[in-house]
């Protein structure tokens, strides 16, 4: 083991221990859940999946109608121009958190010390978070992505994570999503996009997530998601999903829960 | 990305569709022309894990994958003085890493090609109709859609990089961001249930032997190629939903991990294929990036236009 992989664990015990000294003992549920992970962090590994969310037919469980009214002018009158086509997710750009939490697709979370990894149905690819409190990718290696570069650390038993570093082509809800009469369907963001979330393990069975969503460049204000609660599933992995354009946009609309 | 789209479609342009279509048949490299190649730093980032042991094998300025996979190849690995690290929680090999590229230690015993079985040739001459390609001798081969890359390769591309977590080894992709999760489980232990769809991965499921994971691999859909097709003497290499694959992982040292696998196909092949040797060397990355694979709708759409109508010309033809 190199000297940096012994820190690292070092570390992580250390701070597990003050972890576990300050956790709320989750539980009760009698299952084989354990609070934390053997080297101390809170344990977020399973199989997840929250019921779909969004707005549309007179209901909002996104908090979208909010979201809407934030866009600036200049962002409005954009995405009058663009419409349900231009989603990224149709030409199998994959849909970024929040949004991809709100889908309704299973996440699949795996840990080992310092670092967690976040996988979903929605698409083929993966996320990679750092626990460790270490800063962003240098920005020398640091390019635009879809998905954002993630850092974070534990505050208490809630993973938050920082992400940045978005390429401004993602979209931060479906076509399908019309809160108001008002609505286009297009939820633009910019490459000023940035996230900080909320994981929270709250007991065997629940994961709780939470986003608050800035954007300098799209949006007045922060936007702050309502909690989405993923139940565990029993299942040890994941489905494998490519994007098949061959299958027609009305699947892979289908697919994101359009 | 951007960039990269750029350059297929430029180069899509400036050559034709034909010639495009013979460099991905001749199957020179595996990478796609799709997916961004790995380019190491030729300095360290600050702070990163840059140690002695990684410049001696893949020093800064090693930038040709021709000269990389030469000294991977040509390496012996010496466990004394670079030790296979483990893990904490279960003091197996950690294969956690960034590696790259892609080198052959042993070459196959014997050609995957000549085991192919003679009734399968009607297939293969479609190139797997089944899977949806149909036009093989085009440009329409799994690059072209990203596809994950070829299971005789695990599923890996250019840069990998590899995760050992408590009962799992993760694959990430560099090229495409396709990834696998292997769970491990113990000698005696429950294996996972098989209630997944069928897919291009398949299913895998991992065990120890001393320190070599085994990795069985099943429930294929049978749309994968063992190998890509060289008109006009080689027909593509299909595989069949009843593709069995057993992979063999090891890490012989600290700087290097090795993949070796046996492919059984009853449907294709007369006898288990024994695949090669391959070994890849660690380099100072600790994630890989997020690299996808487009494909590009504009093309797609006068490829299907030209596939449609060449098969009305052939129900004209009967």
């Amino acid at each position: 083991m190199s000297r940096r992989a012994m820190a690292v664990v070092a570390g992580a015990v250390l701070v597990g221990v003050v972890v576990v000294a300050g956790m709320r003992m989750a539980g009760g549920t009698g299952s084989s859940f354990t609070a934390q992970t053997t080297w101390g962090e809170p344990n977020l590994t399973g199989v997840w999946r929250a019921e779909p969310l969004g707005a549309g037919s007179g209901r909002d469980t996104f908090n979208l109608a909010k979201l809407e009214g934030l866009y600036t002018s200049e962002a409005r009158a954009r995405m009058k121009e663009l419409s349900a086509k231009d989603d990224p997710t149709m030409r199998c750009a994959p849909p970024l958190f929040p949004r991809a939490a709100m889908l309704g697709h299973q996440v699949q979370i795996i840990q080992r010390p310092g670092f967690a990894y976040v996988f979903t149905e929605a698409y083929p690819v993966f996320r990679i978070i750092p626990t460790t409190g270490r800063p962003h990718t240098a920005p020398q290696y640091l390019f635009p992505t879809y998905m954002g570069d993630s850092a974070a650390r534990w505050e208490g038993d809630t993973l938050v994570v920082d992400v940045m570093s978005f390429n401004g082509e993602g979209w931060l809800a479906s076509a399908s999503d019309k809160p108001t009469n008002a609505s286009t369907g297009v939820w633009l963001t910019s490459d000023a996009l940035h996230i900080v979330e909320r994981w929270r393990r709250v007991d065997a069975d629940t994961l709780e997530y939470q986003a608050r969503v800035e954007d300098s460049s799209s949006l007045t204000m922060p936007w702050e998601t309502p909690t989405v609660t993923f139940k565990r599933q029993p299942v040890e992995r994941i489905e494998e999903v490519l994007c098949r354009p061959e299958d027609g946009p009305d699947t892979y609309l289908a697919r994101l829960g359009s | 990305m951007s960039v990269r789209k750029l350059a297929v479609m430029a180069m899509l342009a400036g050559s034709g569709i034909a010639a495009v279509a013979l460099v991905v048949a001749i199957g020179a490299s595996r990478v796609s022309a799709q997916i961004r190649e790995y380019k190491p730093p030729k300095t360290a980032p600050p702070g990163a894990d840059w140690t002695k042991r990684i410049e001696e094998i893949l020093p800064p300025g090693v930038e040709s994958r021709a000269e990389a996979t030469a000294r991977i190849a040509a390496y012996k690995p010496d466990p004394a003085k670079y030790p296979v690290p483990r893990t904490p929680w279960d003091g197996k090999p950690d294969f956690s890493g960034v590696y790259w590229p892609d080198a052959t230690v042993t070459p196959p015993p014997v050609a995957l090609e000549s085991l192919y079985r003679p009734d399968a040739r009607e297939y293969r001459e479609h190139g797997g109709a089944a899977a949806g390609l149909i036009d093989w001798r085009g440009i329409d081969t799994p690059n072209y859609h990203c596809w994950p890359p070829s299971p005789v390769n695990g599923s890996m591309g250019g840069t990998v990089q590899l995760v050992s977590a408590p009962g799992y080894l993760l694959l990430l992709n560099e090229g495409g961001s396709n990834f696998r999760i292997i769970p491990i489980v113990g000698e005696n232990g429950p294996k996972p249930a098989a209630s997944r769809k069928p897919s291009y991965q398949g299913s895998s499921v991992g065990h120890w032997e001393g320190d070599t994971l085994v990795v069985e691999v099943t429930n294929f859909n049978g749309k994968p190629w063992l190998g890509n097709a060289q008109p006009p003497n080689r027909l593509p290499q299909t595989s069949s939903d009843a593709m069995h694959i057993v992979e063999r992982w090891s890490r012989p040292d600290a700087q290097v991990f090795e993949h070796r696998l046996v492919v059984e196909d009853p449907k294709m092949l007369t006898a288990p294929w024994t695949g090669s040797t391959d070994r890849r060397g660690i380099v100072p990355y600790d994630t890989v990036q997020e690299s996808l694979c487009f494909l590009d709708p504009e093309l797609d759409a006068r490829h299907r236009e030209y596939a449609a109508q060449q098969a009305k010309n052939k129900g004209a033809a009967r």
